[in-house]
């Protein structure tokens, strides 16, 4: 499991809505272009070849930071926001 | 993973692109993400969409229909996973194989119960407390010897008499009587509640190991037939005393069971009335919402039972490295 830091930057409307889509499903969003995800290598594998399909890449620009855990426990958040993202566990309604 | 309980009545679910949304009337209950998902438990009256079913089919996570009393109804699973390879390495298993596994599920069934009784004693020491501890202790010894599986119920057998009788010293206030464990039926309230909290863990059990992939029928030291679920049966064991026993003595100690208005006596046992079982299930299902530490970060209890199954689907896979029970610190 890492954490990972994705942030984005796309100047069409249509594109930046699907890939903020896409990346509500493995993440969560903490400011405008910037998504939180705890993700297995697997699934962040997989999130990226997902992610390749609805950019297009002499237009737009994707960054992937990942933090290990030491560096994770440094995240330091200020102001309005949510928190930062822990690892999702079971939703019981 | 995480698991989506729907365990509230009347809830919607629907699909939002990357996530499945959870509407109870107007207000959003919960906003579930499908790609971190590993599946969906329904019980009682929820309706799914298809748009959502479909989802969910496409990224091979199952769908349970569950009764509120913990039924399995049935599944729906994408064709793929039909194929039951699974089952035919189960069926293959070999004798000394299962006869391990069965001495391990046993023994960790008398440790989780020899735990549970340490516990009680820390708080409140007896003679009674003490003797089955060591007797508990003695058995769990010759268990691991045991080199058949009649031998081997005959030594679960004399643990669970030698703890029952302990567990009674364990209930407080003069309400609730326990002289010893009887069911089918079940003769007094304590035996009715625990009656009925097995009967709700075995079900979700066999749901999770239908959900699985794996036979229900198969198992190591339950017999299977046509009718019994064998596997479920062996699985429950080591869950018994941590999960459904102790919640019984913390309803009764607690004094949360009105003993005289949450049962009723029908077909010659004593079973939890409408107003019982309410009581009984909300504290089971607060307890089993819990969040425990696990290999897999912070998880409810109910992850505890998924995680054994797939342990045992391990298992299946790979017979020499074993499988390794729940065990209670």
């Amino acid at each position: 499991m890492l954490f990972y830091v994705v942030i984005y930057d796309i100047p069409c409307d249509k594109r930046r809505r699907k890939v903020f889509n896409l990346l509500e499903g493995y993440g969560q969003w903490v400011q405008y272009s910037c998504f939180e995800c705890v993700l297995s290598e697997k699934k962040f594998e997989e999130l990226r070849r997902r992610l390749k399909k609805r950019v297009k890449l002499d237009e737009d620009s994707l960054r992937f930071y990942p933090l290990s855990k030491h560096t994770r426990g440094q995240v330091e958040t200020w102001g309005v926001g949510p928190s930062v993202r822990e690892f999702p566990g079971s939703v019981i309604v | 993973m995480q698991t989506l309980y729907v365990s509230q009545q009347g809830c919607y679910v629907s699909l939002n692109q990357e996530l499945l949304v959870v509407k109870q009337g107007e207000t959003v209950q919960a906003e579930v993400q499908l790609p971190l998902l590993e599946m969906v438990l329904v019980f009682g009256n929820s309706q799914i969409t298809t748009q959502a079913i479909r989802a969910c089919l496409w990224r091979n996570i199952p769908i349970a229909y569950v009764s509120r009393m913990g039924f399995c109804y049935g599944r729906i699973l994408p064709i793929e996973r039909g194929f039951r390879q699974l089952a035919r390495y189960q069926q293959q298993l070999l004798a000394v194989e299962r006869l391990q596994v069965a001495r391990s599920i046993v023994q960790a069934k008398l440790r989780n119960s020899r735990v549970i009784l340490q516990r009680q004693n820390r708080r409140r020491s007896s003679d009674t407390l003490s003797l089955a501890i060591q007797s508990l202790e003695y058995l769990i010894d010759k268990a691991g010897e045991a080199d058949n599986t009649q031998r081997l119920m005959g030594f679960e057998g004399a643990g669970a008499a030698q703890y029952f009788s302990a567990f009674a010293e364990c209930l407080e206030g003069n309400d609730f009587v326990f002289a010893g464990r009887s069911r089918r039926p079940p003769g007094n309230p304590v035996n009715a509640m625990l009656s009925f909290g097995y009967q709700i863990l075995w079900n979700h059990l066999l749901s999770l190991i239908e959900l699985q992939g794996l036979d229900p029928y198969s198992a190591c030291l339950h017999e299977g037939s046509e009718r019994h679920a064998a596997l479920a049966s062996d699985l429950i064991e080591e869950f018994r005393a941590p999960m459904i026993d102790s919640l019984v003595m913390y309803l009764v100690n607690r004094k949360m069971m009105d003993v005289l208005n949450d049962f009723e006596y029908k077909n010659g046992g004593c079973f939890l009335n409408n107003s019982g079982r309410k009581k009984f299930l909300k504290a089971f299902l607060r307890r089993m919402a819990e969040e425990i530490d696990t290999e897999s970060g912070k998880q409810p209890k109910w992850d505890l039972l998924n995680q054994q199954v797939k342990l045992f689907k391990q298992f299946v896979y790979e017979p020499s490295r074993l499988y390794k029970p729940y065990l209670i610190r």
